[in-house]
């Protein structure tokens, strides 16, 4: 059977490790090239490793796909035009992009310093909004395109202890409703997940085992409000 | 004057003009003494001037009110706490928060620049959050406080051409909701309104150009015409703000409210409306392909269909 990706670009912020590596894995082996993005950073977002992503276009190119690794921070506006240009440069277009780049910082509200909500903000929100911008500006060009952004049901349930996480995912649903306006004329869409796994950022979050039993009756409970 | 507040302490953020002028006035005028903050800026966030604050203190006054102006900017941490500390200093307590500055910066995604992203952003949502950390301090030292924000239809519905706005309003909505929760044991309520009011934000000749520009080129906005802003009071805004900033509202937590006119709507948050299963395992994309758009998928409705070039 045709792979369904096959000819198509991807770039997958955040792919080194959890939900992002996963995402790039499954785009390599429906045929996409893809462009695997990881700073290598720490859960909270300190240090850098260009390994991380190195490996994962190492385990793509092993099961015969392609894949080029890019260790540039989502955070900084020229960084993301990089990461865009690199799936242009590399493979000729982009079709696919999955911002997905997070770190995270709880604290209660009263007690959260500035740096730990700038460095939350930083990376979510306007690593998406960095990424999303430049991938628009080639995506209309081609008129096509495919965004998919990464949310979470911290910001639309709204968890205790998360202020800047929550902001941050809010934030991406704002700006994924207004963006597939923006672009859906071009051909363009621009969707958000909100997902539910265990990861190694979520495992470092203070009431990381209430979560896991909340993150599997989401997916288990059909129509019930989830508990928040 | 009624009482509904008397003895309480608020600061109002972006309260020179439009919906935070009359949410300050109208606190005033249920007897609480009010910090009026605006940094009075021209739309865009540029040329700061103490003007609005100190005309509408002096307007609260000559009413028979107290007010107090501060001119910092809610953008900065140090500003915002400065903002807090005034009511701090002037009354030794702060009740109610209620932060309505805010600044516009239109345009689509794909042409907006860095600086007009960071300037809408550092405002609306920085600025919530710097003000709300600052005054929760305090308040859950005293076991009491209501905080009201300001969210929008603009990113929770989505408006076209507002990418930063939509963003900012929608975090600030998270915002509200996980502060909500962080804050409500100690006696403290967060809650935020969506207003629609004709202001010098939403009624101008930006505005109006921008509008017809998006009528002669198809893209629709889904919320009213100006025509239909114009007619709405900001001042319309103010009562249900005022009512959630008193001890009434204690029972009211991480809401949402659709403020317009004469109306006061409830606005839903998002849930779960249609879920797959499966048993076992991931779904392939087979399953999916075969699966979802007749089920989580079916009668979706793209807000801006492809249009040929």
């Amino acid at each position: 059977m045709a792979k369904r990706l096959e000819g198509r670009a991807a770039v997958v912020t955040g792919a080194g490790r959890g939900i992002g590596r996963a995402i790039a894995e499954l785009l390599a082996a429906e045929g996409a090239a893809v462009v695997v993005n990881d700073l290598g950073a720490e859960v909270d977002g300190r240090g850098a490793s260009r390994r991380v992503a190195d490996e994962v276009v190492e385990a793509i190119r092993a099961r015969g796909g392609r894949a080029v690794a890019n260790a540039d921070s989502v955070a900084d506006f020229a960084a993301a035009e990089r990461i865009v240009e690199t799936a242009v440069k590399e493979f000729g277009a982009i079709d696919i992009l999955v911002n997905n780049a997070g770190i995270l910082r709880d604290r209660m509200i009263f007690n959260m310093s500035e740096e730990e909500w700038d460095a939350v903000i930083a990376v979510h929100l306007k690593g998406t909004f960095n990424c999303t911008r430049h991938a628009t500006r080639r995506m209309r060009e081609q008129r096509r395109g495919r965004i998919i952004s990464i949310s979470s049901t911290s910001g639309v349930y709204g968890n205790s202890g998360q202020a800047n996480y929550g902001a941050a995912k809010d934030g991406i649903a704002g700006l994924t409703r207004v963006a597939a306006r923006d672009v859906g004329r071009y051909g363009i869409t621009v969707n958000a997940v909100c997902p539910g796994a265990m990861t190694r950022m979520t495992a470092t979050a203070p009431n990381a085992a209430s979560r896991r039993a909340r993150a599997s009756a989401a997916s288990r409970s059909a129509t019930s409000a989830p508990r928040t | 004057m009624a009482d509904m507040l008397a003895g309480r302490v608020a600061v109002v953020t972006g309260a020179g003009r439009g919906i935070g002028r009359g949410v300050a006035l109208g606190l005033a005028a249920e007897g609480a003494k009010v910090v009026v903050n605006d940094y009075g800026v021209a739309l865009d966030g540029s040329a700061p001037s103490s003007g609005p604050a100190f005309d509408v203190v002096e307007e609260i006054r000559r009413a028979g009110g107290e007010a107090v102006p501060n001119t910092d900017s809610v953008a900065t941490w140090d500003g915002a706490a400065r903002l807090i500390g005034t009511a701090l200093e002037r009354w030794g307590r702060l009740d109610a928060l209620v932060t309505c500055a805010g600044i516009l910066r239109d345009r689509m995604v794909f042409n907006m620049s860095e600086e007009e992203w960071d300037a809408v952003i550092a405002v609306h949502l920085k600025g919530t959050f710097n003000c709300v950390r600052h005054a929760c301090t305090h308040m859950r030292e005293r076991r009491y406080g209501r905080i009201v924000t300001f969210s929008s239809g603009a990113g929770l519905f989505g408006n076209p051409g507002q990418a930063n706005y939509g963003a900012a309003k929608s975090a600030i909505g998270g915002l509200t909701k996980v502060a909500a929760r962080d804050l409500g044991k100690y006696g403290i309520t967060v809650n935020a309104i969506c207003p629609v009011a004709g202001t010098r934000m939403t009624v101008n000749e930006e505005v109006r150009r921008a509008r017809e520009l998006r009528r002669q080129q198809g893209i629709q906005r889904e919320d009213r015409g100006v025509a239909q802003i114009e007619e709405l009071d900001p001042d319309d805004v103010a009562p249900m703000v005022v009512y959630l900033a008193s001890e009434h509202a204690g029972g009211v937590n991480g809401q949402f409210f659709l403020c317009f006119g004469s109306q006061v709507a409830l606005v839903s948050q998002p849930r779960p409306v249609k879920t797959l299963y499966k048993a076992d395992g991931d779904w392939t994309l087979d399953e999916l392909e075969r699966l979802a758009p007749a089920t989580v998928l079916e009668g979706l409705v793209n807000p801006a269909p492809p249009k040929e070039a």
